[in-house]
C-alpha cells in the first residue's frame, strides 16, 4: 500500500491506491457515473487538453464566422493596397510591413492584400479542406475496419492487403503525378468553368481522403476482433440480426472513442498536407486563400524579412499542435488503461 | 517566369507559302532609349568563367536554336556567322552587322531578292578543315527538314525561292530525304561559286543581313558530322572555343579554347575569347543562383547568370553588391491577347483594355526594378516601334470609363471572362491585380493560372480553348516590326483547323493582313516600317492586344568579371564579347 500525500484530491488517492477505494466511496456521495461523465471529468482535469480545446475552438468558430465578415465586408483577402507598396524595392511594404488600425498584420509584398484578412478567411478553406478529407478517411476506414474485423476468412485477407497496398503506395508522388489529368477530370464533371478553386478542393480530398483511411481501417480492425467475441455480439447472431445490423448498431457505437481520438489526430495532418501542396503547386489556386497558399506566398519573401513568414507558419503550427494536444487528451481521457 | 522569353515551336503544318512564319522566341533587341550596361574595369586574358543557367537546354544545334541567350552566347565561342553584331553599349553600333565569317556584309541586287556572300580565306572548323560555301549550304538546307530539325526559326522556308507543294510546305524536304524531293529547286536558290554563296528570295528581304546576324539558321554545318536529331546537342565549332567532353542539357558543359581557330580572321569587337575556360552550370533555381552571387565566394566571384534576381532579394542589392548589379531594359514585351472566337463585340474589349491595371502588375511582379510600362507589342528598340495611341490611358486603368464605355453598349454587366496565364506565385498577383480594376468595372474575371509552363503556348494554341484573356510575351527576331506583329496577329499563315499558331487570340482582319503584305513585299526598310506601322495601330482599334510591360533584366555578377556588358547584341543578357575574369 502506498503513502497518500494529505495534498493529493480524492480521486488521485482512488488512482493510486485501488484498495482503498471502497473506503473513499463509502464516505462519499455516491452517485452512477457514466463512462463519458467519468472521460469528460478526466479530460476537464487535463489543463494542456482544455487550452487545446479552447483554441480549436477558437479556431473552427473563426472559420465559421470568416465568410459572413467577408460578406459584410468587416475582412477583406482580395483587395490590393499597393499605394502601401515600394515598387522600387521589388514591392515590399514601404513602412513596418505596412501595419496600421486597418492591417494588423501588415500587407503581403507584392499586391498589398490584408495579411489579416487572408490568413483569417484561409483557415476557413484550410479546415474545410482538411475536415472533408478527415470524414472521407474516417468512412471509408471505420467500415472497411468494422468489416474486415468482424469477418474472418476471405474477406479479411483481403481488406487487410488492400491496407498494405495503400500503404506502400507513393501517395505524395500519385498526387503531384496525377493532378493535372485529376483535376481537368473534376473540372469536367464540376459545375463552372474549369478555373475556379472547386476541382482543386474535390481532388486534394478525395486523394487525401482515398490514401489516408489505411490507419484508421486497421485501428478499427483491432478494435472490432475484440469486441466481435464479446456476449451481445453472440446474443445478436443467435437473435438473427443482419451483417449489416451488427455491423452499424452492435459494433459501431463501441467505436466512437478511437474515432473521436483518430479523427483529432489525423485532422492536424491533413492541415499541413494541404499546406505542403499548396507548396507544390497542387492545391487551391489563388487567388482563394488557405493557409497554404498565404505560407507559399510569403516563403519568397522570408529570405529577405522574416516577419512575412512569421504569422503563416505559426498560424498552422498552433492548429496543427492544438490538434494533436486535443487528440492525446482525448485518448488519454477516454482510455485511462492506455499507454501515454 | 523563365519561358516569358521562349515561345513554343508551332506545328510545322501552320506553315503558309508566301509570308513571315512561325518566329519563336525573341533574340535580339535594337538600337533604342536602353543601350546597356557595362563594367569599366578592362578584360584580361585567361581564368575560368561560370555561367549559371536555370533550366535545361533545349538545343545546341544552330539550325534549331531558338533563345536569345542561345543564340547570343554561342555565336561568341563556337558558332561564327556570316555576319554578327558587335559587343556595343551604343545600340545602334551593336545592332549594325559587320563582317564576321563573310568578308562583307552582304550584296544586294533585285531589290533585295538576291544576297551574296564571300567566305573569308583561313577560316577552319575544329577540325582544321576549312569552311567552305557548301557547308553554309548545308547549315541552311536542314532548315528544310522540318520533320527533324525541329525548334529553330524557319524563315527561310517561306522566304527562299523554292515551290510550295500542295501541303503548304516548299517542295524541297530537307538533306534527309532521299525520294520525291525537289532538290533541283535548292540547288537554284543557293548557289556555290567559289567561296561566294548567294541565296535567291520569293519576296524581297532587305534586312537579311540582320536576320543572319540575330539567328543562327545561317550557320554552317558540316555534312560528315550530321546525324539528324541525335546533333540535337553536338556542337561542332568553327569559334574560338570548343567542347571538353560532351554536352550535357541538364547538367551544363565546359567550353576551352580551339586550337585551330585564328583570331586574325575574326574580330575583336564580336569575340575577344578572354577567359581560358568558360563553364555552363545548369539546374540550379534562380533563388540559389542570386544567394550564390551575393555571397561572391570561391569560383562564384567568376560567375555571371541570366536569372534575373528575384524581387524578394531586391533590398539585399544594396551597396558593394549593388555595384554588381545592371538592371537593363529587355528586348521582350508581355501582352494580353483578346479571344475574338469568344469576345466579338468590340466594346467590351475597348472596356477591357481601358480597364487594365498596368501599372497593378507590374508593381504585383517586383516594379520599376522588373518592368518598365509597355505602350505597344513592339519594343522600343525595334526599328518600327511608335507609342501605340489605343493604349494611351491612365497606367492604373481607367474604371469609370470603362463602366461607361460598357453601359453605352449596352452590355449586360457582370461580363464573365476567363483570363489564362502562367502561373507562379508572383504571376498569381499580378493577375489578382488586374482582376481587381476588372471586376470593379463590370467584369467578372475567373484567373485560370496553368501551372505546366512546358505546355502553356501548346494550350494556348488550341483553337477550341475555353479563355477570353490570355497572357503571352514576344521578342523580335531580329530588329525589326515584322518580326513581332506579323507572326503573331497575321491570320494567313497561323491559323489552321487545328491550331492557333501564334494568333493565339484568332485575330482575322483583312485590313490588317493587306498592310502586313505590304510590308512584305516592300523593298527597302522606310516603306516596310511605314506600312508595320499602320499595321500596329490597326491592332490597336480592334483591340487585339493589350500591351503590359517591358521585362527588365536585373543581373548580379561575380566581382572578379571583367569587361561585363549586356547589350542590345546579346538581347540584353552578358555578352560573352568581350567578358573576361580576372
Amino acid at each position: 500500500m502506498s503513502f497518500v500525500s494529505p495534498g493529493s484530491t480524492r480521486e488521485e488517492q482512488a488512482e493510486l491506491s485501488p484498495e482503498r477505494e471502497l473506503v473513499v466511496d463509502a464516505s462519499a456521495k455516491v452517485a452512477g457515473r457514466s463512462p463519458t461523465q467519468l472521460a469528460l471529468a478526466r479530460f476537464r482535469r487535463d489543463k494542456l487538453s482544455m487550452v487545446a480545446f479552447v483554441i480549436v475552438a477558437i479556431y473552427v468558430i473563426g472559420a465559421i464566422l470568416a465568410p459572413i465578415l467577408v460578406k459584410v465586408g468587416v475582412i477583406d483577402p482580395y483587395t490590393p493596397h499597393q499605394n502601401l507598396l515600394d515598387p522600387a524595392l521589388g514591392s515590399i511594404p514601404k513602412h513596418n510591413w505596412g501595419i496600421s488600425w486597418h492591417h494588423p498584420l501588415g500587407v503581403e509584398p507584392g499586391l498589398g492584400r490584408d495579411v489579416l484578412s487572408r490568413l483569417w478567411y484561409g483557415i476557413t478553406f484550410s479546415l474545410l479542406i482538411a475536415l472533408a478529407a478527415t470524414i472521407v478517411s474516417m468512412v471509408i476506414g471505420t467500415v472497411l475496419g468494422i468489416i474486415s474485423g468482424f469477418s474472418r476468412g476471405i474477406v479479411d485477407t483481403l481488406i487487410s492487403r488492400l491496407v498494405d497496398l495503400t500503404l506502400s503506395f507513393p501517395q505524395t508522388l500519385m498526387l503531384l503525378a496525377l493532378s493535372a489529368t485529376g483535376v481537368a477530370m473534376f473540372a469536367k464533371i464540376l459545375p463552372g468553368n474549369g478555373a475556379s478553386a472547386a476541382p482543386n478542393a474535390v481532388y486534394e480530398i478525395l486523394v487525401l481522403g482515398l490514401f489516408g483511411w489505411p490507419a484508421m481501417a486497421r485501428l478499427i480492425r483491432g478494435q472490432v476482433l475484440t469486441i466481435r467475441e464479446r456476449e451481445f455480439i453472440d446474443a445478436a447472431r443467435v437473435l438473427g440480426a443482419s451483417h449489416g445490423r451488427i455491423y452499424f448498431k452492435e459494433i459501431l457505437p463501441n467505436l466512437w472513442a478511437p474515432v473521436l481520438v483518430q479523427f483529432t489526430l489525423v485532422m492536424p495532418l491533413y492541415i499541413s498536407a494541404e499546406a505542403a501542396l499548396s507548396y507544390l503547386g497542387v492545391g487551391i489556386h489563388p487567388p482563394t486563400p488557405t493557409l497554404g497558399n498565404v505560407l507559399t506566398d510569403s516563403i519568397n519573401y522570408s529570405i529577405g524579412d522574416f516577419f512575412f513568414f512569421l504569422f503563416p507558419a505559426l498560424l498552422i503550427a498552433i492548429v496543427v499542435l492544438s490538434f494533436n494536444l486535443l487528440g492525446d487528451g482525448l485518448r488519454d481521457a477516454l482510455d485511462p488503461k492506455g499507454e501515454r | 517566369m523563365a519561358s516569358n522569353r521562349k515561345k513554343a515551336f508551332a506545328a510545322v503544318a501552320a506553315l503558309a507559302s508566301a509570308s513571315v512564319v512561325l518566329a519563336g522566341c525573341g533574340s535580339s533587341g535594337g538600337s533604342g532609349s536602353n543601350g546597356g550596361s557595362s563594367s569599366t574595369a578592362k578584360a584580361s586574358k585567361g581564368g575560368t568563367l561560370t555561367y549559371y543557367i536555370r533550366d535545361a537546354l533545349e538545343h545546341t544545334d544552330p539550325q534549331r536554336v531558338y533563345l536569345g541567350r542561345d543564340l547570343s552566347n554561342l555565336n561568341r565561342t563556337v558558332y561564327r556567322r556570316l555576319v554578327s553584331f558587335p559587343a556595343s553599349t551604343d545600340p545602334t553600333k551593336a545592332t549594325t552587322p559587320v563582317p564576321d565569317l563573310a568578308t562583307t556584309t552582304g550584296t544586294s541586287s533585285q531589290g533585295g531578292k538576291v544576297w551574296s556572300f564571300t567566305i573569308k580565306n583561313g577560316v577552319k572548323w575544329q577540325d582544321g578543315k576549312p569552311i567552305t560555301c557548301e557547308d553554309f549550304k548545308y547549315g541552311a538546307s536542314r532548315v528544310f527538314a522540318t520533320d527533324v530539325i525541329t525548334g529553330g526559326p524557319n524563315y527561310l522556308l517561306s522566304y527562299l525561292n523554292i515551290p510550295t507543294g500542295k501541303d503548304g510546305l516548299p517542295t524541297y524536304k530537307g538533306p534527309y530525304q532521299k525520294k520525291n524531293n525537289d532538290v533541283a529547286s535548292f540547288n537554284k536558290a543557293i548557289t556555290c561559286k567559289g567561296q561566294t554563296i548567294t541565296y535567291h528570295f520569293k519576296q524581297p528581304w532587305p534586312d537579311f543581313p540582320l536576320a543572319v546576324a540575330s539567328l543562327s539558321m545561317m550557320d554552317p554545318y558540316r555534312k560528315d558530322k550530321d546525324q539528324g536529331d541525335k546533333s540535337n546537342y553536338q556542337i561542332f565549332s568553327d569559334g574560338p572555343y570548343e567542347v571538353q567532353g560532351k554536352v550535357d542539357p541538364d547538367k551544363g558543359y565546359t567550353l576551352v579554347r580551339n586550337p585551330n581557330y585564328d583570331p586574325k580572321t575574326d574580330n575583336p569587337a564580336i569575340r575577344e575569347a578572354n577567359p581560358d575556360k568558360i563553364v555552363y552550370n545548369i539546374g540550379k533555381t534562380g533563388e540559389q543562383i542570386t544567394d550564390q552571387l551575393i555571397a561572391d565566394s570561391g569560383t562564384d566571384q567568376m560567375a555571371v547568370t541570366d536569372r534575373s534576381i528575384p524581387p524578394s532579394y531586391y533590398t539585399q542589392i544594396v551597396g558593394d553588391v549593388a555595384k554588381r548589379a545592371v538592371n537593363v531594359q529587355s528586348p521582350f514585351v508581355d501582352y494580353l491577347v483578346l479571344n475574338f472566337a469568344r469576345m466579338k463585340n468590340p466594346a467590351i474589349r475597348q472596356a477591357l483594355n481601358v480597364a487594365t491595371d498596368d501599372q497593378g502588375w507590374i508593381d504585383a511582379g517586383g516594379g520599376s526594378k522588373a518592368y518598365d510600362p509597355a505602350d505597344s507589342i513592339v519594343n522600343p528598340t525595334v526599328k518600327g516601334y511608335q507609342p501605340n495611341p489605343a493604349f494611351k490611358r491612365p497606367s492604373s486603368g481607367d474604371v469609370a470609363q470603362a463602366k461607361q464605355i460598357l453601359a453605352k453598349a449596352g452590355v449586360k454587366t457582370p461580363v464573365n471572362l476567363t483570363f489564362t496565364y502562367e502561373s507562379t506565385p508572383t504571376a498569381d498577383k499580378q493577375a489578382a491585380a488586374l482582376k481587381n480594376t476588372w471586376d470593379k468595372a463590370g467584369f467578372n474575371v475567373t484567373l485560370d493560372g496553368v501551372a505546366n509552363s512546358s505546355t502553356y503556348y501548346t494550350n494556348i494554341q488550341q483553337p477550341d480553348q475555353k479563355s477570353d484573356i490570355i497572357w503571352a510575351g514576344w521578342g523580335a527576331d531580329w530588329p525589326s516590326a515584322i518580326t513581332v506583329t506579323a507572326p503573331l496577329f497575321d491570320s494567313r499563315p497561323n491559323l489552321r483547323s487545328n491550331t492557333n499558331g501564334q494568333d493565339y487570340g484568332r485575330y482575322q482582319s483583312n485590313a490588317f493582313n493587306k498592310l502586313i503584305t505590304q510590308a512584305q513585299n516592300a523593298s527597302n526598310l522606310a516603306d516596310q516600317t511605314k506600312a508595320l506601322q499602320k499595321a500596329d495601330i490597326q491592332l490597336g482599334k480592334d483591340v487585339a492586344y493589350i500591351p503590359l510591360e517591358i521585362q527588365k533584366f536585373y543581373l548580379l555578377r561575380g566581382s572578379k568579371v571583367t569587361g561585363y556588358m549586356t547589350d542590345a547584341a546579346s538581347s540584353m543578357y552578358p555578352d560573352l564579347g568581350p567578358i573576361g575574369v580576372q
